[in-house]
């Protein structure tokens, strides 16, 4: 039963995958079997955490390899869904106008699929070593295909992608095997369960404190620079606004959520060792930093995807920075996640659309939005308010939990310094959108909307964030009490 | 029988630090091929080493799977570039080569202080070659920070993964085998896509000077 589950989560990214290797040329019902498999693996997902919600934790494979527990279960439907939006706006799909050609959609089909597959290892996997080689696969998967289409540019930032995240994964890799250390010397097994997320969290009282707080530091480091946090951030905006957009809506969406996921796991057990005081104020600083940084990045940002890329910084700023509040900072933190993951995924797809239609990355180069690209625009808009956290929207909601978060830890300076940033962010962000927004199409611009069947999963997103706004749904409430048990005090 | 044990994987350990220090004051990139080469050798003979005086099996195809990947694969693809691009010399880093060095140093007792703790902790016979490893960890990230050529940038990197290497076998006599191939096949990848990025850099900017690399820097 739980394999067959794991099984249908974790198998149909890589069975899209091996079609699109073994199929050449690339043939267009290649990326519709992706599409379909996608969305299977999400209902996959949905039905684990189905599982997860009802109570159980479901395990399998020798020395418990797989296990899904509410952390993984949430962020499993998070990288499944963002990975089935993707999949349904991969180059590839449609027929006529193609902006790529076949074998970009070949490469796009096998590595996004892979880059999937590592991802949904990496949150499933119980082995912290398991989760580490995972990560660090999805930085491979995902570098081959920044530069799909080879530009000065893309080239440029797949090698800084590749060259920081390897750097800062490696560091994490530090910090894996100095946190079981001195577990290690004392009990001197060399079984592979002794890796096992599990069996540290449960050896972790014992643990010595400077040892785990070492640990802690490279991890937080090391995952830290995947998840795009100040002063390690300087790949993500390069990254994630040369890459093709469904790459970086999975980018921007669910890969640095899975990194923040992977700094999750070890603050649960370095809580445990050292208390929560170390691990705490090493997030709120790394936090406090990334959304300064963004916030005045943001000011000056002449193209929209870089735009929406340094809004990312900022908001896993926001999460890290909740993480480190408190049991109420993280179930604030974890929906801040879903939420982000949401209105991200579906931003990135848009812009997909309007870079198709302007032929043009720079914000100046874009007007009239809502006159050329009615639909398009107007989800757009909604999503750029979604993001500055403005009712009625899931991000709201999220946004005032944080803040709640922090004036019940006794934070209240810092959270001033927060929603002034917060508000720096917000008018940088509604500025650039009115321009986009209005006035006249350059000469040259298609006017209507085309290829509408493509915006039915973006209002799908629209439609998530809205009902997230209004109350968080019952199941979600249960996997985020979930959540707040396993990080700990 | 541990006193011995003990010296051999300081000098082992020691070893492998001085064959990454070379990166930082030799300039061509065969010298630096050359000292990778050499390095994963002594690394994969101080696991050999820890392995025998263990009784840990394991240890002997970890280091046989290191000497074979990294001893002689990865140079041999590393020469393979060398050659395509010419014989490119690191011209001038950001950082010259004697405050290199000097920096190199205080890394290196940098490390002893960050890894104190450890090194009081550990009963294992092989704790004082920890510091050793970390000041390598340390002076691998100053060379992936401070030099220009890509290539330079992928052997510091490849001296990180050694670093981490030798970390992992002296403070836990090494992870697990099964995941010890994963980490292998993870490097192995990871090197091969970054070189295919420097033949792009190369092709798209027909040098592997990074420092060119700045259109994006808003």
């Amino acid at each position: 039963m739980n394999g067959g589950l794991f099984a249908a989560l974790l198998l149909p990214s890589l069975g899209s995958a091996a079609v699109a290797l073994a199929v050449r040329p690339h043939r267009r019902w290649g990326s519709v079997l992706g599409g379909v498999f996608s969305v299977g693996a999400l209902a996959a997902a949905l039905g684990l955490a189905a599982h997860v919600v009802g109570g159980a934790t479901p395990v399998w494979g020798p020395g418990e390899l797989l296990r899904a527990d509410a952390l993984s279960a949430l962020l499993a439907v998070c990288v499944a869904g963002v990975a089935a939006l993707a999949a349904l706006s991969a180059p590839g799909l449609d027929r006529g106008r193609e902006s790529y050609d076949q074998r970009q959609a070949r490469l796009f089909a096998i590595f996004s699929n892979l880059f999937a597959f590592t991802m949904l290892v990496a949150v499933t996997a119980n082995n912290v070593a398991v989760m580490w080689i995972a990560i660090e696969a999805t930085t491979i998967t995902s570098a081959m295909l920044i530069p799909l289409r080879v530009s000065k540019a893309s080239v440029e930032a797949s090698w800084k992608y590749i060259l920081i995240g390897s750097v800062g994964i490696a560091l994490a890799f530090v910090g894996t095997v100095l946190g079981y250390f001195d577990f290690v010397s004392r009990v001197g097994s060399h079984e592979s369960t002794i890796l096992n997320w599990t069996v540290l969290r449960a050896a972790a009282p014992a643990m010595h404190p400077q040892v785990v707080q070492l640990a802690f530091v490279f991890v937080a480091i090391g995952y830290g620079t995947k998840a795009g946090l100040a002063p390690m951030h300087t790949w993500l905006p390069d990254a994630h606004s040369e890459a093709p957009p469904p790459l970086s809506a999975m980018m921007s969406g669910v890969l640095l959520a899975v990194a923040l996921y992977a700094i999750v796991r070890w603050k649960a057990v370095a809580n445990a060792a050292v208390g929560s005081t170390f691990p705490d104020g090493l997030l709120i600083a790394l936090g406090t930093l990334s959304i300064a940084v963004a916030a005045l990045s943001l000011v000056i940002q002449r193209q929209y995807k870089r735009l929406l890329a340094y809004s990312s910084i900022e908001h896993t700023g926001l999460i890290c920075l909740s993480l480190g509040l408190g049991p109420l900072g993280v179930f604030a933190a974890m929906l801040h996640l879903v939420n982000h993951s949401i209105a991200k995924s579906m931003m990135f797809l848009l812009s997909g659309r309007i870079l198709d239609r302007y032929r043009a990355a720079e914000l100046a180069g874009v007007s009239g939005l809502l006159t050329a690209m009615p639909a398009t625009g107007a989800c757009f808009a909604a999503g750029m308010l979604a993001l500055v956290g403005l009712p009625p929207f899931g991000l709201f909601l999220s946004k005032f939990a944080v803040v709640r978060a922090g004036f019940a830890a006794g934070r209240p300076w810092l959270m001033g310094t927060v929603l002034g940033l917060l508000a720096i962010a917000f008018v940088a962000l509604i500025t650039q959108l009115n321009r986009m927004l209005y006035g006249s199409p350059p000469e040259g611009v298609a006017i209507g909307e085309r290829r509408r069947l493509g915006l039915v999963p973006l209002g799908m997103c629209l439609g998530a964030l809205l009902v997230l706004g209004l109350a968080v749904p019952r199941p979600v409430q249960v996997l985020l009490d979930g959540i707040v048990e396993i990080a700990g005090r | 029988m541990d006193g011995t044990f003990a010296k051999l994987a300081v000098i082992g350990s020691s070893a492998v630090l001085i064959l990454g220090l070379v990166l930082l004051w030799r300039r061509r990139s065969n010298a630096h091929i050359a000292a990778f080469s050499a390095q994963s050798v002594a690394l994969a003979a101080t696991i050999a080493l820890v392995g025998h005086f263990t009784g840990d099996g394991q240890l002997y195809t970890v280091a046989a799977i290191l000497l074979l990947l990294k001893g002689v694969a990865i140079p041999v693809l590393l020469r393979r570039m060398e050659r395509q691009f010419g014989a490119q010399r690191e011209l001038e880093p950001y950082v010259n080569t004697a405050t290199s060095l000097l920096l190199g140093g205080l890394l290196v007792l940098l490390a002893y202080v960050v890894t104190r703790p450890l090194v009081t902790l550990s009963q294992l016979p092989t704790r004082a070659g920890m510091p050793l490893a970390m000041g390598l960890i340390f002076v691998s990230l100053f060379v992936i920070i401070s030099r220009k050529k890509a290539l330079t940038q992928v052997i510091g990197f490849l001296v990180l993964e050694n670093g981490i290497a030798l970390l992992a076998v002296l403070g836990t006599y090494g992870i697990p085998l099964i995941l010890e191939l994963g980490v292998f096949l993870d490097a192995l990848m990871g090197f091969l896509v970054m070189q295919i990025f420097v033949y792009q850099i190369h092709e798209t900017f027909e040098s592997i000077d990074v420092d060119q690399l700045k259109g994006l820097r808003k």
